[in-house]
């Protein structure tokens, strides 16, 4: 079979070098995305089932199948600067029925992972994770729920770190240690 | 007697509290006894942290096993989030070393160590076991049938989902909890995309609550179709979406539909004979009169 030639030396050599990449792509990120996602982003062959499976598609521009692509490509700021990111409900139809095996949505987390590292990620998430740090609870208890609880015979307080505040300084060595409360609140400075 | 830890998570003791009150007395009559797990904190939410940074989420999560672990217990919880998160990195843990090594680690700083000595189960996977109890254990529980009413069943997504890192089989048409159903005395119903998302995971309530209500109210409609009397799930965070939804919905969109929403645990209870007062559903966004009229 006779092989093209083009007479452009520089089209010529890129087409032959199969590290070649184009300028917007980072092979970095694709390892990346593989590493924390653990799922084979590579083998996707945009069948297109996940986004046929996802209850945010139909609403919404976020195409599963689109981010799928970036993983590969390895298109890094297209992918985490992208508002959509953050449409993935997380509810594993597409990974229950890609036919390739795959994981999608451990592949959104793994890019949102990435995006929090560039300090790009929805405000709501920091505050669970302050409520967290201050109360070993996201949705901590209130005056209204206490005296239903008592109604109920149930202890005012749960018996979770709300009964038992010794617990939580564990837990802030734990935030401390992956440096969240600090992220955090450097993020929502000023709220 | 079958004893367990109970994790509670923060949505059902801290906003449905009839839930925890429910699975309490419920599974004591079917043979579980549920032990307080102390200290406990949020699972934690495994859309928000997971998001943000998944090696927080494994250590945390993990923090709430250990204790179970120094229990020598099983953990059992009612909400499907919370199994996301105490489940599965129980089990991402016991199966991956270099992983349960990085997050022991972490743990020594608070002299707590990962040793994968426990399972986690959710209670309705644990009413469904004839090992445990089984449908036939609770069909003779039940004091008070709750004949004349349509059930629909929401499996929500984290119970079940990914397949590959569970063991309850299909997950595009499971009828294992409509069995738990029908076992009450009430006929359960099919609907169109039974198994779709609530809407709330995430960290989309959150973060575009228009978005995430659109979803909601896709399955109101599909619900509303068939002539559901009640929605029941087995997770508090979809309970929230669905009830307190129902009423964002409205004043959204415009659209109402009045339909109650009930964890498994609090129908079971009135099965059990609880009133709907021990089981505080007047803390519920949607008013249960009507389902309750239908049944009691
Ligand atoms: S379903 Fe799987 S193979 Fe098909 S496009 Fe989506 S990720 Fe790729
Ligand atoms: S897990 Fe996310 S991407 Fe996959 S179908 Fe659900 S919402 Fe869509």
């Amino acid at each position: 079979m006779a092989v093209k030639k083009y007479d452009n030396p520089d089209l010529e050599k890129k087409l032959h070098d199969t590290r070649y990449h184009s300028i917007d792509t980072n092979p970095e990120f694709t390892k990346k995305v593989l590493d924390i996602s653990r799922t084979i982003a590579n083998m996707c062959y945009q069948c297109g089932t996940c986004t046929g499976s996802c209850p945010s598609a139909p609403r919404s521009s976020y195409r599963i199948r689109l981010f799928m692509r970036r993983a590969v490509l390895g298109l890094e700021d297209e992918a985490l600067t992208d508002p959509d990111l953050w449409l993935c409900t997380t509810c594993y139809s597409c990974t229950d029925r890609c036919p390739r095996d795959i994981a999608p949505t451990d592949v959104i987390m793994a890019m949102r992972n990435l995006a929090f590292k560039r300090d790009i990620i929805p405000r709501n998430f920091l505050k669970t994770a302050q409520l967290i740090y201050s109360t070993g609870h996201g949705v901590p208890n209130n005056d209204v729920n206490r005296a239903a609880r008592v109604k109920l015979g149930l202890t005012a307080d749960p018996p979770t770190t709300h009964s038992y505040p010794e617990f939580i300084p564990g837990i802030q060595k734990i935030l401390n240690y992956f440096e969240l409360k600090q992220n955090a609140d450097r993020m929502l400075e000023g709220e | 007697m079958h004893e367990y830890a109970f994790f509670l998570g923060c949505i059902a003791p801290n906003r449905y509290p009839g839930c925890e009150a429910a699975a309490i007395k419920t599974s004591e009559k079917v043979g579980i006894k549920l032990l307080p797990l102390k200290g406990a904190s949020c699972c934690p939410a495994p859309g928000a942290f997971g998001s943000i940074d998944l090696n927080v989420w494994y250590a945390m999560a993990a923090r709430n096993v250990c204790l179970a672990e120094e229990m020598k217990k099983d953990i059992t919880l009612i909400c499907n989030g919370c199994y996301k998160s105490i489940y599965e990195v129980n089990h991402i843990l016991k199966h991956n070393d270099d992983l349960k090594d990085r997050v022991n680690e972490v743990l020594a700083e608070i002299d707590m160590e990962f040793k994968g000595s426990q399972d986690v189960w959710h209670l309705a996977e644990l009413y469904y076991d004839p090992k445990i109890c089984g449908v036939q254990k609770i069909r003779d529980s039940v004091t008070t049938p709750l004949t004349g009413a349509k059930v629909a069943v929401h499996y929500g997504c984290h119970l079940m989902k990914p397949q590959k890192e569970r063991h309850f089989g299909d997950t595009e048409n499971p009828m294992w909890l409509e069995e738990l159903v029908d076992a009450l005395g009430c006929e359960s119903v099919q609907y169109r995309n039974k198994m779709q998302c609530c809407g709330a995971g995430g960290g989309v309530r959150g973060y575009d609550i228009t978005h995430s209500l659109d979803i909601t109210n896709e399955k109101m409609i599909n619900l509303q179709e068939v002539g559901a009397d009640a929605l029941t799930e087995v997770c508090p965070f979809c309970q929230l979406q669905f009830d307190r939804g129902q009423i964002e919905i409205q004043e959204t969109f415009g659209v109402s539909y009045g339909l109650p929403i009930l964890h498994y645990n609090e129908l079971l209870g009135l099965a059990q004979g609880m009133s709907p007062q021990d089981l505080a559903l007047d803390l519920h966004g949607i008013d249960c009169t009507p389902f309750l009229k239908k049944v009691l």
